[in-house]
């Protein structure tokens, strides 16, 4: 990177994590540092509520995401419009009714101490792992890319966001959030502008989208039921609507965004803003992903794209990489002539040229994966335990060689944005459970007003620390935001479960919810390792587990 | 909460016309998906 992107970079963190810390220095009470003294309009909610869920991964993986395997990753948001409005409807006025400062606190009342404490630790457990995985995203594809070691980028990210949430708390994080938000709606606009301008003149724009179409790139909906398939209208619908019907009205990381509300009008209203732009934000970042796909038929990507890595395998073992190599150039001209033929076809509007080209063209794009393959196994081979899935890095790859000086740094800014605000709203989070349904609830009930804030804000640097620690000492084959979506979907469907009993079946007693909390949890982890059913659906098995389980165990509870 | 915050949404006269707006809008989302789907089918 030039002296321009380092500038751009970290000019662009300093003044945002300085100028959080400052505006919000000072909360001295439990409601100011928990609630952010219930200050925020609908708008700083609606950016919250997004900016909280768009993490690094969001922004890393997803044009990947998008380049390799089409657009039909953005089935899995089509839930959360549905969800928004369930959540307005029901759980929000009750939240704000009995004045809660997390959703927890609300099993107590309604169950008992053991259901509110079972819950908050299975919300610890997730968040807690996503923390990690948040920050290990962002670290660990910028620590390669940067040529950084994994422990200061690691590092750096944890100590600027513990500075501006250990200050402000909520209202810090929502405050960066703003900014935060500005600088990668930016920066992944200008990404997708700058990619679209590199493709030949000759390519207009209607042209990129029809190839991109053709190539199987505009995959959006996919209406064939099959459990088995990640991404269609079905499970995206079904299981996305649980998923965030269990992200927004239980995940804390979520729900304190909008109890931090001035009103539960201006809450709802958050809350239909993100219902109306999270589509078309997740729509656009994808179809970022298919402008570099389109710009990468007209340039010779490289044939893996964790640069660090292939350089360590040239090293050790230069003969097998130079020979895959020499074939990946020789396909690639091949390619490149066939790409052309394909713009003319299509040009001329001459169907049946489009489809006899096509499949020459997906001959080609199969021989080029067995390629990609080889490498992969050459590089497990000689880099004995290295990660050799490279999704994650293909963005960020044609971000640092083809973007112009200032506006690396702006993107790489953007990563680091990205990871901040969604791990501040996290730590937040953490700290609140921690404190008022662990701590205060269970092991120092009477304590003034500043001591329950002093220990949030050691609260927060303890699940910092974790989570670094995590992000140091973690390994994941699978592509990072499917990781983090599968982890959710491990205990969201039983956290939605308890939360659906309670409101719903008001027959139902704690000690029946519990057990059945437990069960379904169980059962969840079992479809995870021994079935092959879509994560998607672990949420409507969990959720529907824990309700049938305790209606059952209540009525035998009530014979005995 | 006010009490008096949850009667009026702004914009609209009530939230329901809110919730059909965002509603209306997925659907018109996933149709107009669909038809590019179809497109290149």
């Amino acid at each position: 990177m030039s002296s321009v992107d380092w500038i751009v970079l970290f000019g662009t963190l300093l003044a945002i994590v300085a100028y959080g810390a400052w505006k919000t220095r000072g909360s001295k009470t439990i409601e100011g540092y928990l609630k952010g003294d219930n200050r925020m309009k609908w708008w700083m909610i609606g950016i919250s509520i997004m900016a909280t869920q768009a993490s690094a991964i969001t922004f890393l993986s997803t044009p990947g995401q998008a380049i390799e395997d089409g657009m039909r990753f953005i089935q899995i948001y089509f839930g959360l419009p549905i969800a928004m409005v369930i959540l307005s409807v029901t759980l929000v006025p009750i939240y704000y009714r009995l004045k809660v400062y997390t959703a927890y606190e609300y099993l107590e009342g309604r169950f008992d101490l053991k259901t509110r404490t079972l819950a908050a630790t299975y919300f610890l457990l997730l968040r807690g792992l996503s923390a990690g995985i948040t920050l290990y995203a962002p670290a660990i594809v910028l620590a390669t890319i940067l040529n950084w070691s994994l422990y200061f980028t690691t590092v750096m990210i944890g100590v600027l966001v513990i500075i501006y949430v250990t200050t402000g708390g909520t209202r810090a994080v929502s405050l960066t959030q703003r900014y935060q938000m500005a600088v990668i709606m930016t920066g992944m606009l200008t990404a997708g502008f700058i990619a679209y301008s590199l493709i030949p003149d000759h390519v207009s724009f209607g042209d990129t989208v029809a190839l991109a179409g053709e190539l199987g790139k505009l995959n959006l909906v996919n209406i064939e039921f099959n459990l088995e398939d990640r991404y269609n209208i079905w499970s995206g619908i079904i299981g996305g609507t649980f998923l965030s019907l269990a992200y927004f009205g239980t995940d804390h990381s979520q729900v304190a965004r909008y109890l931090g509300g001035v009103s539960l009008a201006e809450s709802r209203m958050g809350l239909m803003f993100n219902g109306l732009l999270k589509i078309p934000m997740q729509f656009i970042i994808l179809f970022i992903g298919v402008m570099v796909f389109v710009f990468f038929l007209f340039n010779k990507p490289p044939v893996y794209f964790n640069q660090h890595l292939m350089e360590r395998a040239r090293d050790i073992s230069p003969e097998a990489i130079a020979e895959l190599e020499a074939s990946y150039d020789a396909l690639y001209n091949e390619k490149s002539t066939v790409v052309e033929n394909l713009v003319k076809a299509i040009q001329q509007e001459d169907a049946g040229a489009v489809s006899a080209v096509k499949s020459g063209y997906f001959e080609i794009a199969e021989k080029e994966r067995s390629i990609r393959d080889s490498v992969k196994v050459v590089i497990a081979e000689v880099i004995p335990g290295a990660k050799t899935q490279d999704r994650d890095f293909i963005f960020l790859n044609f971000v640092i060689n083809n973007l112009p000086r200032g506006l690396v740094g702006l993107l790489i800014a953007v990563m680091f944005s990205a990871a901040m605000s969604s791990m501040a709203s996290e730590l937040n989070a953490l700290a609140s459970a921690t404190t008022v349904d662990l701590y205060k609830r269970s092991f120092r009930k009477e304590a003034s007003p500043g001591h329950y804030v002093l220990a949030s804000r050691l609260f927060t640097v303890m699940w910092a620390l974790l989570a670094m620690l995590f992000a140091i000492l973690a390994s994941f084959e699978e592509n990072l935001i499917q990781f983090v979506n599968i982890v959710g979907s491990l205990f969201y469907g039983t956290l939605l479960g308890i939360f659906v009993t309670a409101f719903y079946l008001k027959w139902v007693r704690g000690t029946a919810v519990f057990i059945a909390a437990i069960i379904a949890e169980v059962l969840v982890f079992y479809c995870h390792y021994f079935t092959d059913i879509a994560f998607l659906w672990y949420i409507f098995v969990g959720c529907f587990s824990v309700i049938i389980g305790s209606i059952v165990i209540q009525a035998f509870l009530r014979k005995t | 909460m006010h009490e008096s915050d949850e009667g009026r949404p702004p914009v609209f006269k009530s939230w329901n016309t809110w919730y059909g707006l965002v509603l209306g809008i997925f659907v018109l989302q996933v149709i107009i998906f669909y038809l590019i789907t179809s497109a290149f089918l």
